[in-house]
């Protein structure tokens, strides 16, 4: 198959909706469709969705998928019985982590521990021990690595074993050998090993990043020869990738192995797309604003490169594994409104997907953010979802009076406004604060909106932030899948050095990055990625003496310590304000392996297209948060809007699955791949007075 | 920019707008701080508090932080305007204190406060304060005093100094503060973090003035007041009334071995709740005494958990607390009462849900181990030649309630939210080799419900140096609830199974290479009879390892044809 023909389909599971998309690479033309999520078996509401898009697949290159399966595992304790063999002495690793109680409780003097994913009965410890440099104090008892896993299998009936010991960063071997054991006596029970998915220091982080992940396995394994097998039946012969949760995607194969990877992949696909985003139109500060129905996700963007943190959270289980760092700040339209002796709140209580805001008529009572947009006039409840989903606007206006606007004294529609500046205040809020934690001014950023009611709201936010402009992508609801499309095939090696940077051989160290780079090589290979594609990225975590997390930078070849040193000096001072006169240690070295994608082609109007006026398809009242009142805009049909056309608000721009909200201070710009582009209008403003 | 997004009146909806953006401004200031701190406790333990109040100094929004630090600001700040005269705050002032009696904390815990007006109009608008610890002010002792017998021991000390006036720096204090501390570069840093953060603060509550109106804001403030007092006085009226005294003691004042006693008083009415520390001893020699401004923020982190433990906080949530104790006593230490280990407040807090429990015991649970264990090493290390000194705290086993068992190794609920250093950490940075990390079997206080276990430490020293352990409750028992038992106390043995062998308490004990020494955190206290545990529960404990084959036999009567 020639490249010009090639298809290629990607899939994003959300709590209410799995969206697919379809791009063709030779046209740069995507089409997009949505199927209901199917919670008791995820992979029929897949290929529900793409069944929508074609019944034949085999002329897709590439399938994507982004899936919360290894998450919801967790939250919902269905993940495998797990068992853990670690060093005799500290059977409890995993059982006191880091002995805190979560922020939320730290007024909660009853607070409870939830239960363990590991009974301490599934714990054993075994003789073996390292010191912090790798040296080793105690041989690792055989026969009692044999007793262990004779006990937790035959006894404790266990279907995987997590294998962490202290200090495994420093030599696997011990690890290693207790595996081989385990795996001789065991061929059936799968087994995750410390050193094999994490080489970083701390033990409970990196005990509990090796149960999630015998945790999940199973259940993850099984997924996805489901989804593999039903592929097959579609006449699929392409490649099948599975989203990573800190970028890039991996092979179904390479993600069985590694589960762990693709735990938060599900708004990794936003992202992915955001910086592609922030490329291609130049902006290289952006903010991802992805609202759905039962989640708002925010991810910072600087440079064209998303945030990562090396370090997430599970349901409190920490997660040594690199991850987009993406802030849940509410609950999006499912917030639910209420009043709390005279105050009105917003969230953090959500309707979810079930039973939903009232307006659904599935039998939810109390109002949320949904229900009042339908109030305001921004969602049009006979066309939501195309039609598909008519909304019950008596419904969502009787909730709010009766409990927001009697208690306010107010008329419902004043009631639901109210609605939207506490939502607002709160999301703001949040907004700025991740700029500011990276010392950046909220100002230089522009905003990206996406998921179903990101168009919506962004525009709102911006305008309360005074942020330069909003940008609303093509299909806005599927942008999440659309962002997949192009997500290259990654790897991440990391391990923990320790080593100060002074006095740092750099052939030593240039070794080091090498024989990771091997493995990163070779594991790309695996995944099918030919050498002329395959590309590997060096990065250090360093941090001075004495600190205790580390800030990650990219290092070039040959290895130049001062310029390093150097680099990391003007990082620190960037984000913390300050440099120090400590000397600089490496925390962890990191090699992160690529194999490029071909980017989804984006096709650029003509700029003669963009003389043509466009025409509203009708006017709607809808509230005005400039005016302060219902107002009539004027409602567009994005697919009737061609590029370069100016529209000044109030208009709605109404596309099936969402809407895009300008107010009467703001102005709409179509550039020439189509965005919607908002900004701030000196017009507007004069409007106010 | 003129801007019209605010609502026209104050109701029940702008008041909530205001708190979420004077929430923000509070959250803004931290995330300030955090970033451009230089003191790593800042950074990355969040060793601070930093909080917001109206012209009349009460409390409208803080920041997540250290819960003693947030409500001792509020006692600092209005003794300072006190003592300097409110009519002397100038914009762009910035204001240091760390007088423990005026400032609520010993004095490593510094506040710098702000006043913030609207540009053109002279009458004070709000106060901003954080709260941060320094490192050093050049107290007797390099890290933690444990034997101080006046504040003077304890390092510089400033009542309320500008170091800026009217936004002029003022080199003569930096200089003093240099001049008076071992570690000047981190101590000058934190300071210059502290007034970025303040300046952040000023700058969105001038946005907010723009936005709103002083008018408009100051409604909104007066709402946010009067909802937390009915939030407040609703739960308050579903407490017990009556008066519960309990009492305890902590090991020693850091001089002598004599126990100390404290004793609360909790009384409650339908609109007061009032805690009353007469009967606790007088100020001690060594250095356990409480400022009073340190006591009420003790008062107010169980006041708060008791009536209003998941909203932001303000000051309308406090106004029904009141808090008693004599100036030159344990809870109200008077000049020159020296005040540098803060343990105290500790077993303190536990001291009054010891009385509340007597009220209500369904509502409270058995004590939570009593006291945060912590330990440090100073010493040497082979591989730099460089000085250490690295501590940590430990986790104990919290109390157990009428429904529910304790939970296990958890950090004193006094600072829950404080992390254990990790063990890979612990031997990279000291010469400290774990030998063992275990939970206890047994630790947790017997009972239908269990109290939490507690953990064993063994650890040996590769190299000389000095061990500090920091627990001041090792010679009393967890209390118990309803009939359930007591758990052992902490144990910290130096020199086990030698003849050198030695219980400690609070203690610097100098060590050498091969010393081993054995530290048992107490599990939580029980509550009610052992023999009515579940008898699925008592061999759930068993098949866990949380309790004996004996315990389980000879405790919880257990039969062998049940088990």
């Amino acid at each position: 198959m020639s490249r010009d023909q090639e298809i290629r389909l990607a899939v994003d599971i959300g709590g209410t909706f799995v969206d697919a998309v379809e791009l063709d690479m030779a046209t740069g033309a995507a089409r997009f469709e949505k199927a209901s999520t199917t919670p008791q078996g995820p992979w029929e509401g897949v290929m529900n969705a793409l069944a929508r898009l074609r019944d034949d697949l085999s002329a897709a290159s590439v399938f994507t998928h982004g899936t919360t399966l290894g998450l919801n595992a967790i939250l919902e304790r269905k993940g495998a019985l797990t068992g853990i063999i670690t060093n005799k002495g500290f059977r409890d690793i995993f059982l006191i982590g880091r002995g805190n109680v979560p922020d939320a409780h730290m007024y909660d003097f009853r607070y409870e521990r939830p239960e363990p994913l590991v009974k301490r009965r599934r714990i054993a410890g075994v003789t073996c021990r390292l010191d912090y440099k790798g040296r080793e104090l105690e041989p690792l008892a055989e026969d009692e690595v044999r007793e262990a896993a004779r006990m937790l299998v035959e006894e404790q009936g266990i279907e995987t074993i997590a294998i962490a010991y202290l200090f495994s960063f420093r030599d696997p071997r011990h690890e290693q050998r207790t595996a081989e054991i385990v795996r001789e006596m065991y061929p059936d029970v799968k087994v995750s090993v410390s050193s094999d998915i994490t080489r970083e220091q701390r033990e409970y982080e990196r005990t509990s990043t090796t149960v999630l992940d015998a945790y999940i396995r199973p259940i993850f394994e099984r997924y996805i020869d489901r989804l593999e097998t039903e592929l097959r039946e579609r006449a699929f012969a392409g490649r099948f990738n599975i989203m990573r949760s800190g970028g890039g995607a991996m092979t179904a194969g390479a993600a069985k192995l590694s589960p762990t990877q693709t735990v938060l992949s599900g708004p990794a696909g936003g992202v992915v797309g955001g910086a592609f985003i922030a490329e291609v139109l130049k902006r290289p500060d952006l903010v991802t604003f992805d609202v759905g129905g039962t989640s708002l996700d925010v991810c910072v963007i600087e440079q064209t490169v998303p945030q990562i943190t090396h370090e997430a959270e599970l349901e409190n289980h920490p997660l040594l594994v690199p991850c987009y760092d993406i802030r849940t700040i509410g609950a999006g339209g499912g917030s639910i409104a209420s009043m709390d002796a005279g105050l009105l709140k917003v969230g953090p209580r959500s309707a979810g997907a079930e039973p939903g805001p009232i307006c659904y008529g599935r039998g939810g009572t109390e109002p949320t953010v949904t229900d009042a947009a339908v109030l305001l006039g921004f969602v049009d409840p006979e066309r939501f979802l195309g039609g598909r989903m008519p909304l019950d606007a008596a419904a969502a206006e009787k909730g709010i009076e009766a409990n927001i606007g009697a208690a306010l004294g107010l008329a419902a529609i004043e009631a639901a406004a109210r609605i939207y500046d506490v939502m607002l205040a709160r999301t703001v809020g949040a907004v700025r604060q991740l700029t500011v934690e990276r010392g950046r001014d909220p100002g230089d950023f522009s905003l990206l909106g996406f998921g179903g009611a990101g168009p919506l709201i962004a525009p709102l936010v911006a305008r309360e932030m005074g942020l330069r402009e909003t940008i609303v992508p093509l299909l806005p609801s599927g942008f999440s899948a659309w962002g997949m499309l192009g997500a290259d095939i990654v790897n991440d090696f990391a391990q923990t050095d320790l080593s100060v940077l002074s006095d740092v051989a750099p052939e030593a160290l240039d070794e080091r990055f090498r024989g990771m780079e091997d493995d990163a090589r070779t594991s790309l290979q695996a995944q099918g990625i030919g050498e002329q594609d395959a590309l590997t990225e060096r990065q250090l975590e360093l941090r001075y003496l004495g600190q205790e997390h580390g800030l990650t930078l990219p290092v070039g070849r040959p290895l130049d310590i001062d310029a390093i040193t150097e680099a990391f000096g003007v990082a620190h001072e960037s984000r913390y304000g300050h440099r120090m006169d400590s000397p600089v240690q490496i925390l962890n070295v990191r090699v992160r392996g690529i194999g490029r994608t071909r980017r989804p082609t984006v096709s650029e109007a003509a700029p003669a297209e963009a003389a043509q006026a466009a025409a509203p398809r009708a006017q709607r009242d809808a509230y005005c948060f400039a005016r302060r009142a219902l107002t009539s805009f004027a409602a567009y049909d994005r697919g009737h809007l061609p590029a370069g056309s100016r529209i000044a608000g109030p208009a709605l721009v109404d596309e099936g699955t969402s809407v895009t909200v300008i107010h009467s201070d703001q102005a709409l710009e179509v550039n020439a791949f189509g965005h919607l582009v908002i900004t701030r209008s000196g017009e507007g403003a004069r409007h106010e007075r | 920019m003129s801007d019209n997004a605010a609502a026209p009146a104050v109701d029940g909806a702008l008041a909530e707008v205001v708190q979420s953006y004077l929430n923000a401004a509070a959250n803004e200031m931290k995330a300030t701080l955090v970033r451009t701190a230089f003191n790593p406790v800042i950074y990355e333990v969040l060793d601070f508090g930093i909080s917001i109040y109206d012209a009349r100094l009460d409390l409208v929004a803080e920041a997540p932080g250290l819960t003693f630090f947030l409500g001792a600001n509020d006692y600092s700040v209005r003794k300072v305007a006190e003592y300097l005269g409110r009519e002397s705050l100038e914009p762009g002032d910035v204001v240091l204190s760390n007088y423990p009696y005026w400032n609520g904390a010993h004095t490593y815990d510094a506040t710098l406060l702000a006043p913030v007006f609207e540009p053109g109009n002279d009458e004070l608008f709000a106060v901003l304060c954080i709260r941060a610890h320094w490192m050093d002010l050049g107290a007797k002792d390099p890290g933690y005093v444990l034997d101080s017998t006046d504040m003077h021991q304890e390092g510089v000390v400033f009542p309320g100094t500008k170091v800026f006036r009217r936004g002029e720096v003022n080199e003569e204090i930096l200089d003093l503060i240099r001049f008076n501390s071992r570690m000047p570069d981190l101590v000058i840093g934190d300071l210059n973090a502290q007034v970025s953060a303040l300046r952040t603060g000023e700058r969105r509550l001038r946005e907010l003035l723009k936005k709103f109106g002083r008018g408009l804001l100051e409604g909104a403030i007066a709402a946010i007041h009067e909802h937390g007092e009915e939030v407040t006085q609703s739960a308050l009226a579903a407490l017990p009334k009556g008066s519960w005294t309990a009492e305890d003691i902590i090991d020693d004042d850091g001089i002598s071995d004599e126990p100390v006693k404290m004793q609360a008083t909790v009384t409650i009415t339908d609109s007061t709740f009032e805690v009353d520390f007469a009967g606790s001893a007088s100020a001690t020699r060594g250095p356990v005494n409480m400022p009073f401004g340190s006591t009420i923020a003790m008062c107010k982190v169980v006041f708060k958990a008791l009536t209003s433990p998941e909203r932001p906080s303000n000051a309308g949530q406090m106004r029904a607390l009141h808090v008693k104790a004599e100036p030159g006593t344990l809870f109200h230490a008077a000049y020159p009462a020296p005040t540098f280990t803060l343990w105290t407040g500790i077993v303190g807090l536990e001291l009054i849900h010891k009385a509340l429990a007597k009220a209500m015991p369904e509502r409270m649970t058995a004590s939570s181990g009593g006291d945060v264990p912590g330990f440090m090493m100073l010493g040497t290390h082979p591989d730099t030649g460089q000085m250490f000194a690295i501590s940590n705290n430990d986790p104990v086993g919290w109390g157990a309630a009428h429904d529910h068992d304790g939970s296990n190794a958890l950090i004193h609920l006094s600072e829950s939210i404080v992390r254990n250093t990790p063990l890979e950490v612990l031997e990279a940075k000291t010469t400290m080799l774990m030998e063992r990390m275990e939970m206890r079997c047994d630790s947790g206080g017997a009972g239908q419900f269990r109290g939490g276990l507690g953990i064993h430490r063994d650890i040996r020293f590769q190299t000389d140096g000095e061990f500090l352990t920091v627990m001041k409750k090792t010679k009393s028992a967890p209390w118990a609830l309803a009939g359930g038992l007591e758990s052992e106390p902490i144990t910290a043995i130096m020199f086990p199974g030698t003849p050198r062998e030695q219980r400690v308490s609070t203690h610097r004990t100098p060590v050498a290479a091969g010393d081993r020494v054995t530290l048992k955190t107490a599990g939580g206290g029980g509550y009610g009879p052992p023999a009515s545990r579940s008898r699925d529960k008592v061999r759930e404990d068993l098949a866990e390892g949380y309790v004996s084959a004996e315990a389980a036999r000879d405790i919880y009567g257990l039969a062998d044809d049940d088990g």
